[in-house]
């Protein structure tokens, strides 16, 4: 599996996330995030994930719209994020599975 | 300000991520109120572009294009290195210096080899800038907005030479009624100055190298002088560096004796920082003559 990120707060899972529900451009992506997951991400933390998950080949760039360019996540790009997820998913499970144990037990 | 401050972190992004994101990056800037914070990050970025260029980014650009964002990204670290340099031979011209000198070969030959090398790293500078001056002089004639561009290093160049004669007038007055502060605050508005003018000697012939037409010769003539400026550059660095140990070795008194424009730090700390800045310069240096490798190798096949 490709390395998106470490943490759940990475700039790359945030973007590709924001683009799971369809083609946006930088503006979008910012705003998306920012109700998502309450991160405002800057200019060049946005084109430095941008221009990396674009390099990775899991998103790619639809034509420009005047000065803006859509992007779309790839069909690698998809795979990836979806393993990614449910990799997060079994370990914020496992996580709460124990801490209501623990809390059960005390 | 902060605008103004984000959109010129904007222009230190890598040449082929600004032709990319360049523009989408300023309509978002434009869109939302730029804060200390917005700065912060697009010069973060900026660095984190060149240190940790996007997979594939530099096939946005044809290989002439990457041979010149090389040759300048070269001269640009040469600028900086010379800053250094030319502190380094302000801190070491004084006379205990040179008695030192005589008694430790190691001082005098590292000293003698830092000499050397400046030279021959200056005649490198002229012998591969020549040919694309000359390029970008001639079509100046033809082009009215490229004179501007061609003009303003030589002006700066003046600009600083008739700075640094009134600094040499001031320095005669000062030495004549007792050393102050005077002198020690004019210096260091002489060093900015020159760091000022050398910004517009880089930003300018980047500009005037980009718009003008250059022939294939002459530009991988600047590349090959850049790849072995970029060796000389290494050469004097470990040269200094090995003047600093036997300074702070043999002659330790020296290398504690106040040193700097306002006698504020050491003359060992001194040396520490003119090979640290001239390491990074050479460190550039390097990255930037690599990464115009291959497009070299494309040109001249």
């Amino acid at each position: 599996m490709r390395s998106i990120g470490e943490r759940s707060t990475d700039p790359g899972l945030l973007v590709l996330t924001s683009l799971a529900e369809g083609p946006k451009h930088g503006y979008a992506i910012t705003l998306d995030v920012e109700g998502l997951a309450g991160v405002r991400l800057g200019p060049g933390t946005l084109y430095g994930a941008l221009s990396r998950l674009e390099g990775q080949g899991l998103i790619e760039a639809l034509p420009a719209e005047d000065r803006r360019r859509p992007y779309r996540l790839t069909g690698e790009g998809r795979t990836a994020l979806s393993e990614h997820l449910q990799m997060l998913e079994r370990v914020t499970h496992s996580g709460l599975v124990r801490l209501r144990a623990a809390g059960a037990t005390s | 300000m902060t605008k103004r401050l984000a959109q010129i972190g904007l222009s230190l992004y890598p040449l082929a991520f600004r032709r990319r994101y360049g523009e989408e990056m300023r309509e978002l800037l434009e869109k939302r109120p730029a804060t200390f914070l917005t700065v912060l990050d697009v010069w973060r970025g900026a660095l984190l572009a060149h240190v940790r260029p996007p997979a594939g980014i530099a096939e946005q650009l044809d290989p002439v294009d990457r041979v010149r964002a090389s040759a300048s990204g070269v001269l640009a670290c040469w600028v900086a290195f010379a800053a250094a340099g030319a502190w380094f031979a302000n801190t070491t011209e004084d006379g205990p210096f040179s008695v030192a000198g005589y008694r430790h070969i190691l001082l005098s030959g590292s000293h003698e080899i830092v000499q050397v090398l400046a030279i021959a790293a200056s005649l490198l500078v002229l012998a591969g800038a020549a040919p694309l001056v000359v390029a970008a002089l001639a079509e100046a004639r033809r082009r009215p907005a490229l004179r501007l561009i061609v003009s303003l290093p030589p002006l700066a160049v003046l600009l600083f030479a008739g700075l640094t004669g009134l600094l040499a007038a001031l320095a005669h007055g000062e030495h004549s009624q007792g050393p102050g502060t005077l002198g020690g605050l004019a210096l260091i508005a002489w060093a900015l100055a020159g760091l000022a003018c050398g910004a517009v000697c880089v930003v300018a012939s980047r500009r005037a190298l980009f718009a003008a037409h250059v022939s294939r010769g002459p530009l991988l003539r600047a590349y090959a002088c850049g790849t072995l400026l970029t060796a000389a550059m290494a050469m004097i660095t470990l040269a200094v560096c090995l003047y600093a140990i036997a300074l702070m070795v043999d002659s330790a008194h020296l290398a504690a004796s106040a040193n700097g424009p306002l006698q504020l730090i050491s003359t060992s700390a001194s040396l520490i920082v003119q090979m640290t800045v001239m390491a990074g310069a050479t460190v550039l240096a390097w990255t930037s003559t690599g990464r115009g490798w291959n497009a070299a190798w494309q040109l001249r096949a």
